[in-house]
């Protein structure tokens, strides 16, 4: 059934309740367009929402899907992924959730590899409850709970993930709808954790890191010659504070993703209707 | 003398004393006769004390008791530790060539024994314990050649010589006893049967029961005592198609546990004390989510770090009522070792069956015995698995609506609804921690809000018509007294009720594993003239909870030391507390 699956297959019928110009409408058409494009269907494909104004996509998107904790997306799709490594899973979140309450899962996640996607909207806000600071946000960025800014300097979430050992790193923007697709989709077929953080602007709360900002300042990487291969390149790039980039930043081509290493790839759904045939030596090994 | 022996080595953390004891109680399995362990420690990996106690005996063992017969003390220590359980016919076997004077008991025989230099003679110091084990076999009346198959399977991996060192140390030790002492007079002569007995403990017995229940993914964060769970599935689980992650906390142990879950497999988490604290913060989303989860917490003393290595059964009344707003769940504590098994089995199924988390209850106490069973207690032919309403693809439609939307919420007449695993075609649902329609589509809508409230608890009420919530009882049934517990207590209970008729005291028994939902006593308990609840907490939280049910005041008995009851110490407060007035 792939061939024929149109991204509009992964639209649910639920209207998006998102403010009109929310970069979260973009941000979201890239996803399921990259996962039709890779060749899903939504009857194997599996999301994993957090919770904030990005974590609605699961509502609006249809397939498998568990809308779950604040910040604890990223476990939940790890352990989808390793009991059905024949599932495609892509997770979804904010910058609150998953930098600042999950910002310990993201870490590992990072390490641990294990063969998904995770797409972070970040619009360096807390959209869903009305505009507090976020840990993406500016260090002079005026909130309702910072009036005089965070005075502290915002994560750097791509250097995170470098530092954590990841092996694949980009960044897109919401409102660049062929790269932002195109980067998803780069993500998805990356063997092992392919992240990507968006820059979905949320046009309530945040003033200052709008479409405009953006559109003024990016620099595309794939225009640069940047090859992401180059360690020490991507190194530059995550570490430059001066701009901001888009395209897939690093990716490490002799990845090994959590799976193979540890050998899943049985259905772990499929079990006998009683205990397995030679259990009796678990008894024995007691003598 | 008594038909049961008390035996105990103890030194400190770093001796070796988990090991050695464990040979001597695999020894004493081999030769037919039964084992109940306990160990007393220190939460320090070297230093402090630490002691393997080992009851036995050629008929059922299922509790401590105050008595020590025999002790390998391995430091002063060890012997002021024990020094109220010695009597006249106890032996205390030690190095006196080692720097400490020992300091004896009076009432008790030293039978020194040069540990070290015996063991030197037989290959290498390490091996002063078998030494002891040795002298301990001559002291009993216990063949030495019944250590040979332990020693194999100890230090096998080893290599042969290894073996046969240790076989030696263990003669020498012997040998030393037989030449040196005539301690005939002590009077202890093992007997042995022709039974042959395994001998676990109850995390090795749920790691178990997960493997025979289909568990095919288990994520957790190491913390005492849960942690054995883990390791035993470790390397295990693999074999069947399985694995085991370990966490960056519980938090994500949890949710990757329910990740797997949602993926279909059958999967479970374990941890204890602040561990579970911090899964609280799923409980809600696993229920709501519908998700069948088993999530074990083998309880230890708290609240806060507590006492890590101590005993307690104090987290009844957050396995009941943890997380915010109304969290449908069931709550299911085996009482024994070989219910340990059964029950997570069972919890599996109950998950499966209702897509609800199961708490699983064990404690320390149980986590860190040893007790020794026939191999049929466990036969894997009797496992009965399943799974509940899991849709084939050709029944999916069946739950369609009339947009061709599964219905993964469906609220049904039983509650329950049907569960359509990623991969089926036109199965596609979202599952999630809002409320929501049958759809899995979130809502605030007033009487979608009460219909899906009302199918989730109704759950609870499906099951407890359809399910066997029974308690167990022993004792006499036609006694005027009622003693009622939960969890590990079952077993000293049960050794209390001999202890108690010989005292002319007879009491029926009731002991609990379903805690949520659980049996209604109110006619039991109604119809006694005491009631007493035993438990190992300071404030009674099962008493309380009784007291709600059947609307009548009860006896408590309480032990929060961090150390599980003991059988003559249990028969002594029922006793006493017979004779103490009903509460207002
Ligand atoms: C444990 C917990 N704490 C707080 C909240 C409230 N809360 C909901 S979303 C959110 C922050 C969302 O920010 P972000 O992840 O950036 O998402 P956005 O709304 O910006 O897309 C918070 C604090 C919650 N749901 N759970
Ligand atoms: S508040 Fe901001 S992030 Fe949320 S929907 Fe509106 S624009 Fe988007
Ligand atoms: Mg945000």
């Amino acid at each position: 059934m792939s061939s024929d699956v149109r991204f509009t297959d992964f639209k649910s019928d639920k209207q998006p309740t998102w403010c009109p110009g929310c970069g979260d409408f973009g941000t979201m058409n890239g996803m399921m367009k990259a996962l039709a494009n890779t060749g899903n269907d939504p009857d194997n494909t599996f999301v994993v929402a957090g919770i904030g104004c990005s974590g609605k996509i699961g509502t609006y998107m249809h397939s498998y899907a568990l809308h779950g904790v604040h910040g604890r997306a990223l476990p939940v799709g790890a352990g989808v992924k390793m009991a059905r490594p024949d599932i495609e899973v892509m997770v979804a979140g904010g910058d609150g959730d998953g930098y600042s309450i999950g910002s310990g899962h993201f870490i590992h996640a990072v390490r641990r590899n294990v063969d998904m996607s995770y797409v972070v909207m970040d619009n360096r806000i807390y959209g869903l409850t009305k505009g507090q600071a976020s840990p993406t946000s500016r260090s002079d960025f005026e909130t309702s709970t910072t009036p005089e800014g965070p005075k502290q300097p915002p994560v750097n979430p791509l250097a995170l993930a470098l530092a954590s050992g990841a092996t694949f790193i980009a960044q897109s923007f919401a409102s660049d709808a062929m790269r932002h697709t195109e980067i998803v989709e780069a993500a998805i077929e990356h063997d092992g954790f392919g992240f990507v953080n968006v820059f979905s602007p949320c046009v309530t709360f945040n003033d200052v890191d709008t479409y405009d900002y953006f559109r003024d300042t990016l620099v595309d990487l794939q225009e640069e010659g940047h090859d992401p291969n180059d360690y020490d390149d991507a190194k530059d790039v995550i570490l430059d504070s001066d701009k901001e980039y888009q395209g897939v930043i690093y990716q490490d081509d002799e990845s090994v993703p959590y799976g193979q290493h540890q050998n899943l790839g049985a259905n772990m759904s499929e079990i006998p209707d009683g205990a397995p045939e030679d259990a009796m030596d678990l008894v024995r090994e007691f003598y | 003398m008594p038909a049961d022996l008390n035996w105990a080595i103890g030194g400190e953390a770093g001796d070796g004393i988990d090991s050695t004891g464990k040979i001597f109680a695999q020894a004493l399995a081999r030769a037919g006769r039964q084992v109940f362990t306990s160990k007393d420690f220190a939460s320090r990996i070297r230093g402090g004390y630490t002691a393997y106690k080992i009851r036995t005996s050629v008929e059922d063992v299922q509790s401590v008791v105050d008595r020590l017969d025999i002790l390998v003390a391995l430091t002063q220590r060890t012997i002021d530790e024990n020094v109220d359980e010695m009597h006249d016919g106890s032996a205390i076997i030690y190095d006196g060539e080692r720097s400490w004077d020992a300091e004896l008991p009076d009432e008790a025989t030293g039978v020194d024994v040069p540990l070290k230099s015996l063991a030197e003679e037989a290959g290498g110091a390490i091996m002063r314990n078998v030494v002891a084990l040795g002298a301990a076999c001559e002291i009993t009346g216990f063949d030495v050649a019944y250590l040979d198959e332990a020693l194999e399977k100890r230090f096998g991996g080893k290599g042969s010589q290894i073996v046969e060192n240790n076989k030696e140390a263990a003669r020498l030790g012997r040998d030393h006893v037989r030449e040196e002492y005539d301690l005939d007079h002590l009077g202890y002569d093992l007997e042995t049967t022709d039974e042959d007995y395994v001998l676990l403990n109850g995390n090795e017995a749920i790691g178990m029961g997960a493997i025979a229940a289909g568990c095919r993914f288990y994520a957790g964060y190491p913390i005492t005592p849960a942690t054995s769970i883990m390791e035993y599935l470790t390397g295990r689980v693999d074999d069947y198609g399985g694995h085991v992650v370990q966490a960056e906390d519980e938090l994500s142990a949890i949710n990757m546990a329910l990740g797997a879950a949602r993926g279909g497999a059958r999967s479970m988490t374990a941890t204890s004390g602040a561990g579970i604290d911090l899964m609280t913060e799923t409980f809600g989303l696993v229920a709501t989510s519908e998700t069948p989860l088993v999530i074990a917490d083998v309880q230890r003393s708290g609240p806060s770090t507590g006492m890590p290595t101590k005993q307690e059964q104090g987290d009844l009344n957050m396995l009941l009522y943890g997380g915010h707003g109304e969290v449908p769940r069931f709550v299911v504590a085996p009482t024994s070792i070989t219910e340990c098994f059964w029950k997570t089995i069972e919890a599996f199924n109950l998950a499966e069956k209702y897509q609800t988390p199961v708490f699983l209850v064990s404690d320390l106490a149980t986590s860190v015995t040893e007790q020794t069973f026939p191999p049929e207690a466990f036969e894997m032919d009797d496992v009965e698995i399943d799974r509940g309403k899991i849709v084939a693809e050709d029944d999916v439609e069946e739950w369609l609506d009339e947009e061709g939307r599964f219905r993964a919420h469906a609220a049904t007449d039983d509650g329950v609804s049907p569960r359509a695993l990623p991969g089926t075609l036109d199965g596609a649902h979202m599952s999630t921690g809002l409320e929501h329609d049958e759809l899995g589509r979130r809502t605030e809508d007033t009487d979608v809000r009460v219909q899906q409230v009302d199918k989730r608890n109704r759950k609870v009420e499906t099951a407890k018509a359809e399910e066997d919530w029974d308690y167990r009882e022993f004792g006499d049934p036609d006694a005027d007294d009622l003693v009622i517990s939960w969890g590990s207590n079952e077993g000293a209970l049960i050794e209390a009720l001999d202890l108690l008729e010989e005292r002319d005291i007879s009491v029926r028994v009731l002991s609990v594993p379903y805690l949520f939902p659980r049996p209604d006593l109110t006619e039991d308990v109604e119809a006694a003239d005491n009631v007493i609840v035993v438990e190992c907490n300071a404030t009674g939280q099962f008493a309380d909870v009784i007291e709600h049910d059947t609307l009548t005041r009860v006896k408590r008995i309480n032990k929060y030391t961090g150390i599980r009851f003991k059988a003559d110490e249990l028969a002594d407060d029922i006793e006493a507390e017979l004779s103490t007035e009903v509460p207002a």
